[in-house]
């Protein structure tokens, strides 16, 4: 790590040596009307550009003399100045938002140019402005299930928002809320993600050459980054739909200087069932909630501070006897500090934590199951536009873990039900990584780094030795704050790109990953007690290799991208439940319920999209394999993965008809799912049974599905907007199998027969959306 | 900022969340026959009976013919054998076997050449306190439930398995319980079942009868993960064989368990 530093270093001294006098242009880009920061807003000084940071702010160095400087940005008006340049200057860019009602519609880019210079790899980038009209489940706008129409990225189910990337499971998926951890991204049992679409400025999906900044996870970072809030005005909006009503409000706390951002969203199905005839539903619960908010202040020019918070719940009970609730809280402080035009520093303190309990009021057995995993997280990070040929992040990463496993308490003096405590789990994760991207060439672009990670487990607890059939051999005790073990990894993070011409561009990149906590589920859809459990003596962290190859193509003046990417990916440590596990085993050997094995994807990514004009959208299709082999699962053979899906095609599309109206539609089609259908049945306790033999050797039925949407702008003005959307999802009906199940006939108790499960045949909602 | 009072309206539409169910024809591959096994030894007389079966497709009809012309047998630990007659195709009984708390058991099973095993220790009788049948909110629905109240001795690894007849109709859910979290105490097991099958609900007047067996642990895991993995619900955890204690490949169980039985009519 010191040498690959120090060879670095030298690289860039002996190159700076080269270049003739520079000056340093900086600034941050920000919306006139609301004061909040652009994120990736493209700057270009002459011949060289750069994109502003996460926090709005750019460098560029360029030699003295006359250049045109020019600000742009997806839905803004382009900002153009000459500049003369002789010494380091601050600019700051405000730039006007594009006036939507023009007479003859003229749409640009709804997103910007991929980058072709870039070397960065699997990246997409969605604005809460692109996700408006796609067509949604309950018309309830979602990121998560916007990203699931991307090639390579897959729906977990049927109206879920869990996702696989790239042959990925869903937990290996890193998905940060304002730089906080969310262990739990859905709702609803994933009919719904936690991500308010009001609240959020911009998200940006890796499903490969995860920069250097990230790591913790083997597959994707899913990177979200919530509003500042408006601080020139005053701002209230909100939507009622079939199932939710949001509410955001923002608004300077001193002008230009401080602003604060309150964002709320509650479902309601819960109140109609309560006014439902039928019992069993009316005594029903069910609803979620989040809230979001963010306060931030600028100290001076040099320094500003973010404090953003997201709280959500989802609670389900059903009568008195059952009861489930569970929830994800976060809480960033943020603190960016400009330290010259050419270096840029954040600070951010983050907390992280994902809780549920279950309460059972039933008899005599009356108890409550609690389990909780707490994150505190220290991350420094520093941005150092050295030159116009590179521009280096250095910075470290310290995060410590609290899970606890499960915790048993009786509710009432005469349960039957034993106190239990699982013993809490500790430990602690350290990174420090750096990377350079290097314009090597005019047309050679390199991102080179390392992230080393250390993870420590950390005292007090039991370990445990495990033999073959998964019972404990041999069991040692260590003390508080000990270190038991700490598993070091350095993960390389290479990327190349190589512009062919003016259009058109080749990439490749490498990475590693590498996970240290897991979440263990066997059931076939997400839920919210999965268990997330941190890498012991015996569970090793898992690591990811994945290499990808690429090719850009921008057409007719970049109105239209074509993208072909493809990729192998190797998975090492691999968990599963072993057959017959019990999940909610009383025993902090959680292992002895475990098996580890091996897991491989690969696939080829297309995708083909229209960026400008009356209609917009994009065709992409996957193709694909992700296989899995687990030494206890299927005689120890490679077998399909449930997500393995051979095909994958998704035509997003929208067109502007008039200044009023938009229409929309998706088309979505896949392979079903690998599955594990019966190969022979049995009797048994006097029922029918069923045998199985290999693993996930059939598929489901293939799934097709229509959504329609149109938004409808009621009015315009400058202090009042309404509009109203409408969609309906599944429009042609297809019954996609939910689950195909078996068992006796009905009909015939003497044939056994399979049964397909299917949801949302039609499903049509409207929502009312409002700003003043 | 002009604040305006707006009042807000929802549209609603038809909510279509209904979900469908049809039968669907799924083409399954044919597998090669496997035995199963049934082997059951209790602390009464009578109660020691194996059942040999097989394996069928999937798309056959669902009677099992037994096999017979085995050779079925059951050794204690002390070496006393006892053979196994067959009664009936399939079913291989002992009058006189029972077992006593403590001893352990071997079941012999050979069928044209292949050799089955399996051993299970009998468990501590447990005895059952009191069944009572209650009325339980569940689901927002209040349905008549059978408890059953026993005292679980201290120190894990005490398993239960029940089994509730409703007029002398057998429930069709498994219904066991170890003492993992109440170890040690007076414990009361509601038989849940499934309220939309209104044909098994009780009912005023209705004879509920109550066998309580107490099981090995093995044996626990056996019902846990048949119940898992092998009802053909695609709901829960991935579909897999149940963790079986027979050795040689066969499908099935062998458990030695004490029996209890309670009757009462529901008020």
């Amino acid at each position: 790590m010191n040498k690959l530093l120090l060879v670095v270093l030298a690289l860039l001294t002996c190159m700076q040596g080269y270049s003739q006098e520079k000056f340093t242009i900086s600034g941050t880009v920000r919306v006139q009307r609301t004061g909040e920061t652009i994120i990736g807003a493209s700057i270009k000084a002459g011949d060289a550009g750069t994109f502003s940071n996460d926090y709005g702010f750019y460098s560029i160095s360029v030699p003295a003399g006359k250049y045109t400087f020019q600000v742009s940005a997806v839905g803004m008006l382009i900002h153009t100045q000459s500049i003369e340049l002789g010494k380091d200057i601050t600019l700051n860019i405000a730039l006007e938002e594009e006036p939507k009602m023009l007479d003859n519609i003229t749409i640009t880019a709804t997103s910007k140019n991929r980058s072709l210079s870039s070397p960065q790899m699997g990246i997409e980038r969605l604005t809460t402005k692109e996700i408006r009209n796609i067509p949604v489940l309950f018309g309830e706008r979602d990121v998560l299930k916007t990203v699931q129409l991307l090639p390579g990225i897959k729906a977990a189910g049927e109206g879920n928002s869990g996702f696989f990337v790239r042959g990925g499971a869903a937990d290996q998926n890193l998905i940060l809320l304002d730089e906080a951890t969310v262990y739990n991204a859905s709702h609803l049992l994933g009919f719904f993600s936690t991500f308010n679409s009001d609240a959020i400025k911009d998200v940006t999906v890796y499903k490969g050459g995860m920069p250097a900044q990230y790591g913790g996870r083997l597959s994707s970072v899913l990177d979200i980054k919530m509003n500042d809030g408006n601080n020139q005005d005053y701002n209230v909006s909100g939507g009622i739909g079939l199932i939710s009503a949001k509410l955001n409000v923002e608004g300077p706390i001193q002008k230009d200087k401080s602003s604060f951002l309150i964002t709320g969203r509650r479902t309601y199905a819960d109140m109609f069932l309560k006014l439902s005839n039928d019992s069993s539903l009316r005594n029903n619960t069910l609803y979620f909630y989040d809230l979001n908010a963010k306060l931030n202040y600028n100290i001076g020019d040099k320094d500003r501070l973010y404090l953003s918070g997201y709280f959500g719940k989802d609670v389900l009970a059903a009568g008195q006897t059952f009861g489930l609730d569970w929830g994800n809280a976060t809480g960033t402080l943020r603190w960016n500090h400009i330290f010259s035009s050419k270096l840029f520093s954040n600070t951010s303190f983050i907390f992280s934590n994902y809780n549920y309990n279950i309460s059972i009021r039933s008899g005599a057995n009356e108890f409550d199951i609690f389990s909780q995993i707490r994150d505190l997280n220290l991350k420094q990070e520093f941005q150092w536009y050295i030159n116009s040929k590179n521009n280096i992040r250095f910075g470290f990463n310290s995060v410590h873990h609290t899970i606890r496993p499960g915790e048993v308490r009786p509710s009432s003096s005469g349960s039957s039900i034993n106190l239990s405590l699982l013993q809490k789990r500790y430990s602690w994760e350290n990174a420090l990584y750096f990377t350079n991207t290097w314009k090597a060439t005019d047309k050679i672009n390199l991102t080179y780094g390392l992230r080393l990670t250390s993870f420590s487990i950390l005292g007090e607890g039991d370990f445990y030795t495990i033999d073959k059939e998964g019972s404990v051999t041999d069991t040692l005790s260590y003390a508080k704050g000990v270190f038991i073990k700490t598993y070091i990894n350095p993960e390389p993070r290479v990327a190349a790109s190589y512009q062919l011409n003016e259009t058109s561009a080749v990439k490749a990149s490498y990475v590693r990953n590498v996970q240290n906590l897991h979440l263990i589920s066997n059931s076939t859809t997400s839920s919210p007690t999965d268990k997330w459990v941190a890498s012991t003596n015996i569970i090793k962290p898992e690591v990811s290799d994945l290499f990808a190859v690429g090719y850009y193509k921008n057409l007719v003046d970049n109105n239209y991208e074509l993208t072909l990417e493809t990729y192998y990916k190797t998975m090492q440590n691999r968990i599963d439940y072993r057959d017959g596990a019990n999940v909610f085993i009383n025993s902090d050997a959680i292992e002895t319920q475990l098996l580890f094995g091996k897991g491989r994807a690969y696939g080829i990514e297309l995708q083909f999209k229209r960026k400008a004009g009356k209609l917009t959208g994009w065709l992409s299709y996957t193709l694909s394999k992700t296989e899995k082999r687990i030494n206890g699962i299927n005689n120890n053979k490679w077998y399909n993965a449930r997500q393995d899906r051979t095909h994958d095609v998704a035509l997003v599309v929208s067109y502007q008809l008039s200044k009023k109206w938009t229409v929309s539609a998706n088309w979505i089609y896949y392979t079903g799912n690998a599955v594990t259908f019966p190969a022979g049945k049995y009797h048994v306790n006097d029922q029918t049974y069923f045998y199985y033999t290999n693993r996930n050797g059939y598929r489901m039925p293939s799934y097709h599905r229509l959504d329609l949407g149109a938004t409808w702008i009621l009015k315009q003005r400058k202090r009042f907007s309404s509009e109203l959307s409408f969609s309906l999802y599944n429009a042609y009906g297809r019954e996609n199998a939910y689950t195909i199940s078996f068992r006796e006939s009905e009909d015939n108790p003497g044939k056994t027969e399979a049964v397909q499960l299917a949801l949302f045949k039609y499903m049509p909602s409207v929502s009312y959306n409002f700003k003043f | 900022m002009y604040m305006r009072l707006i009042i807000l309206f929802s549209l609603i539409i038809s909510l279509s969340l209904s979900s469908c169910e049809k039968v669907i024809d799924v083409s399954l591959k044919d597998s090669e026959k496997q035995y199963v096994i049934e082997g059951v030894v209790t602390d009464i007389e009578g109660g020691c009976v194996v059942r040999l079966s097989r394996t069928k497709n999937f798309d056959e009809n669902n009677i099992f013919e037994g096999i017979g012309n085995a050779v079925v047998s059951v050794t204690d630990d002390a070496g006393n054998t006892t053979v196994l007659p067959e009664t009936t195709t399939g079913v291989y009984r002992s009058e006189t076997l029972t077992a006593t708390t403590g001893k352990k058991y071997t079941l012999q099973v050979s069928i044209n050449g292949q050799t089955f095993s399996a051993s299970s220790a009998m468990p501590v009788k447990v005895e059952m306190d009191s069944l009572y049948v209650k009325e339980e909110s569940f689901f927002g629905e209040t349905v008549k439930l059978a408890n059953v109240q026993y005292n679980d001795p201290a120190g894990k690894g005490n398993s239960y398995r029940f089994i509730q007849y409703v007029n002398g109709i057998k429930e069709k859910s498994i219904f066991i319980r170890d003492d993992d979290y109440s170890d040690g105490n007076i414990s009361t097991i509601t038989l849940f079942t499934a309220p939309d099958e209104d044909e098994d609900e009780i009912k005023s007047g209705d004879r509920v009868t109550v066998d309580m067996q107490c099981i090995t642990p093995a044996v626990f895991k056996y019902w846990f993960s048949l119940d898992q993995g092998a009802s053909g619900d695609n709901n829960s955890a991935s579909p897999a064989n149940p963790v079986t204690n027979i050795e040689g490949g066969a499908l099935g169980y062998f458990s030695v368990h004490t029996v209890e039985s309670k009757t009462v009519v529901v008020p």
